[in-house]
């Protein structure tokens, strides 16, 4: 028994560590196919590093490529930094050239001129009674103003018209170019209540000629009447300004002299009576001297009462007047005298005129009176509040003027017209006219059409 | 409580109230009496023009009447004076230069005191914006 286990166990152990043990490969390789497999081996051994090689170079060329690629977006970012900065300098470039260049400062007292251009322009259209309608104005109106100071300007009107030069029988064609000096005058403010002007000045025989011709006029024609004064005169002038008491109140003067009317021929006959003619010297063929032995003087005083602290209403009241010899022989007066009243009740309403007396000797037929007189009011239809459009900026006006003449002819003439302010300084004026008068050239209406322009 | 106890208590206290009321009125007295002191009227700058201001009128000192004093601006002088004969004309048309020229030409021809139109330029310079 015991000897059988004992080779039980011998046999089992056996089998056990036969178990353990690998099944042996006992197949036979030969010498070829040894070598064969060497040189396979070999081979594959050269591919692998031929392959690690081809590895480390592609790895080298990515490498560079990578370096390349960050110097290219380097380049580009600063490209881009660059055209921004260009863009930002453009942009500053252009808008320090949109804003004005600062200035030093000027020295008032010895760089120390300003010259401007004021004035205004006129078109004018008219169909009168029995005439064809027409454009018969378009006028140049200047204002040339030179301040040489706080206290000095110089200060110039033109007037630059065309007419036709046909119309008559044997009259050429085409038409004219006129010029006209309106006025040219230095003024002096001597003090805050003082000016002296002199030069050829706009005379202050009420006020339409200084503050109410152009497109300062609401109606396109200038009313009857101022024709009877002179508007302008070569001579010196004093004037100004000075306050009565509180809130606005002025009392206006001016006193003048100046050469005065003439006489076209030079004789004292009634018809040759010129109020405009009073510039320097005349030549009569044998005699070279003044028009007259002494200058015409003549003065305008008014008050200006505005209503306290209330702007827009206002009244002024003047009274002005000149007289002096007007013939060449010195042997007749002419003497003019104007009572001018101007009111504003509130920003819509305004009503103005003037009276106009005038009285001359002559030799022919004695002493010649004439007498003009003017009223006109307007309204500003902006006044009714109403909501319509174009009404706030229309002006209704309406005059009545009047005209003898002293040689007897009577004109009696009513207008009625409109403004409408394209803007503050464009306007389109219309007015209807209708006239009463004894001198048989004048047209029984007339329609009046303007644009005037206010610079 | 007895009852004198109760009636004297009213008592102090009235007389308490009444002499408060005293001091409280005589205190506003006092201050009443201080007012028109200290609203006396200034002496007048010699350098204010008056042409352009509405004078103080002296009133007795115990009339308690204060009158102010206004002075016209430019701004109201440009609404009495510019548009009076030519449709109102903006600050912003012209320059601050431009203005001293044209203000200058109508002082003259508007016959307008000097130191109105200076007050009158100075509102057009500052609201002409150039």
């Amino acid at each position: 028994m015991k000897t059988r286990r004992l080779m039980f166990g011998l046999v089992a152990a056996a089998g056990a560590v036969g178990m353990g043990f690998p099944p042996q490969a006992v197949a036979e390789v030969s010498d070829a196919d040894f070598n064969a497999l060497k040189a396979t081996v070999q081979q594959l051994g050269e591919q692998v590093q031929s392959l690690r090689q081809t590895n480390i170079l592609d790895q080298q060329t990515h490498e560079q490529d990578v370096q390349q690629l960050k110097e290219l977006q380097e380049k580009l970012a600063a490209t881009q930094q660059t055209a921004q900065d260009a863009e930002q300098k453009s942009a500053v470039a252009a808008q320090a050239q949109a804003q004005p260049l600062p200035r030093g400062p000027i020295d008032e007292a010895t760089v120390n001129h300003n010259f401007m251009i004021l004035g205004d322009a006129e078109v004018q259209y008219v169909n009168a009674d029995k005439q064809n309608g027409a454009f018969v104005l378009a006028d140049f109106a200047p204002i040339f103003l030179y301040r040489g100071g706080d206290n000095v300007l110089f200060e110039a009107g033109f007037d630059f018209g065309i007419q036709n030069n046909g119309g008559a029988p044997g009259g050429s064609s085409g038409y004219s170019t006129t010029i006209n000096l309106s006025f040219a005058q230095l003024d002096y403010v001597m003090n805050d209540y003082m000016t002296l002007c002199a030069g050829d000045l706009l005379l202050p025989l009420g006020t339409y000629t200084e503050r109410g011709a152009g497109w300062l006029n609401k109606i396109p024609d200038d009313p009857l009447g101022v024709d009877l004064v002179p508007g302008s005169g070569v001579g010196a002038e004093l004037r100004g300004a000075v306050p009565l008491g509180d809130s606005g109140k002025l009392l206006n003067y001016a006193v003048y002299g100046v050469d005065g009317p003439g006489s076209v021929d030079g004789t004292g006959s009634a018809g040759q009576l010129d109020v405009g003619g009073n510039v320097g010297l005349w030549s009569d063929g044998s005699t070279t001297a003044n028009l007259h032995g002494s200058p015409v003087g003549g003065a305008r005083l008014a008050v200006f009462l505005p209503f306290p602290y209330k702007p827009h209403y206002d009244l002024e009241l003047g009274v002005s007047g000149q007289s002096g010899q007007w013939d060449n022989a010195g042997q007749h007066l002419y003497t003019a005298g104007v009572l001018d009243a101007s009111l504003h009740f509130g920003p819509n309403f305004e009503t103005k005129g003037e009276y106009i007396l005038t009285r001359y000797g002559s030799d022919d037929l004695g002493q010649i009176r004439q007498e003009g007189w003017w009223v006109q009011a307007s309204y500003k239809l902006a006044g009714l509040n109403l909501e319509l459009p174009g009404i706030n900026d229309l002006e209704l006006v309406g005059r009545y003027d009047s005209l003898r003449d002293g040689m007897g002819t009577t004109t009696d003439r009513y207008t009625l017209g409109y403004i409408y302010y394209i803007t503050n300084a464009l306007l389109f004026e219309g007015d209807y006219e209708f006239v009463n008068s004894n001198d048989p050239t004048q047209p029984a209406t007339q329609l009046i059409l303007q644009m005037s322009y206010g610079f | 409580m007895t009852k004198s106890k109760q009636i004297k208590k009213l008592v102090q206290t009235a007389f308490a109230a009444v002499a408060v009321s005293l001091l409280c009125d005589g205190l506003a007295s006092t201050v009443r009496s201080a007012e028109p002191k200290a609203a006396a009227p200034q002496k007048s700058d010699s350098a204010v023009s008056p042409t352009n201001s509405v004078e103080s009128k002296a009133d007795a000192p115990d009339a308690g009447k204060v009158v102010v004093k206004r002075q016209i601006t430019g701004a109201e002088l440009y609404s009495i004076h510019c548009n009076r004969c030519h449709p109102e004309r903006y600050p912003t048309e012209r320059t601050a230069a431009q203005w001293k020229t044209v203000m200058l030409h109508m002082q003259v021809r508007a016959n307008i005191p000097g130191n109105q139109a200076k007050l009158i330029l100075q509102y057009l310079q500052d609201n002409s914006g150039r």
